[in-house]
């Protein structure tokens, strides 16, 4: 039996920034036993918009954000396995980290981090991988 | 005792795109692996010639992901099955033209995507890669 590809929407269509801003890609996309999670930026979920603020702030609002994705589509923030952040400022790290502490407490998932130019000034994009 | 899955290395049919080869660099086009494909990112090479293509970013674009279409029909899989894209440029001014031609790509329910801007090398304007899910056809040939 062959494995699927399916594509999974997020809870509220305000979270679907491929939709709302109109970019050609899927939030989430289920491959097998594993859920392929695009590059988030920080969006205001009521507003559907863009949510601008310092690289910490970003970092809660995606990762709350991610939280609501992945339980919606059966998984959930402990299934991450790998994490892959892009930071406008790697000076930022630090800030961004303390989130991070905070969000995956025990066992956090594996992760690279790097210092890139982003598109449309946001500070952080996050990816993910994680177990359906 | 679960089985180990094989490792398989994915060639492209077209030789002038492999490049891992022609530029005698130490990776692969591809690996497949149970049920995915993952391959190395790839550029702007024109098929006919196997040279590199600069110049405007919307044929670069979709020269790569042209080539890209093709290492997946030779690993026995298809546009339709990747579940996740990488797609770096050199500059962020080209992300508008690149949009417009990756479109056209992915149609329909496309995969999950990254963008982002950073140094790539040979000069060229993007780098894209991408995990797929294998054909349903079984190991290829």
């Amino acid at each position: 039996m062959s494995v699927t590809r399916s594509i999974i929407s997020p809870p509220t269509p305000t979270l679907d920034a491929g939709k709302a801003l109109g970019q050609p890609t899927s939030m989430v996309v289920r491959g097998g036993p594993f859920l392929f999670v695009a590059g988030l930026t920080a969006i205001d979920p009521l507003s559907g918009r863009r949510e601008r603020g310092t690289a910490a702030s970003e970092t809660v609002r995606i990762l709350a954000n991610l939280k609501d994705m992945l339980e919606a589509a059966g998984s959930s923030l402990d299934k991450v396995v790998k994490v892959n952040v892009l930071l406008a400022s790697m000076l930022e790290a630090p800030n961004v980290n303390e989130v991070f502490a905070r969000t995956f407490p025990s066992d956090p998932p594996a992760r690279t981090t790097c210092g890139v130019a982003l598109p449309d000034g946001v500070k952080v994009i996050i990816e993910c991988t994680a177990l359906a | 005792m679960t089985p180990r899955l094989a490792r398989s290395v994915i060639q492209p049919e077209n030789p002038r795109l492999n490049v891992s080869r022609s530029a005698n660099l130490p990776h692969v086009p591809g690996i497949r692996a149970g049920d995915y494909i993952f391959l190395s990112g790839m550029g702007p090479i024109d098929p006919e010639t196997g040279d590199r293509v600069h110049g405007p970013i919307a044929e670069q674009v979709r020269l790569t992901l042209g080539n890209m279409a093709h290492m997946l029909h030779s690993a026995g899989s298809s546009m339709d099955r990747v579940l996740r894209v990488h797609v770096v440029l050199a500059d962020l001014a080209d992300v508008p033209e690149m949009d417009r031609v990756y479109r056209g790509f992915f149609p329909v329910d496309p995969p999950a995507r990254t963008v982002w801007s950073m140094q790539l090398r040979f000069g060229n304007g993007c780098e894209i890669e991408c995990v797929a899910l294998a054909g349903d056809a079984g190991q290829p040939a």
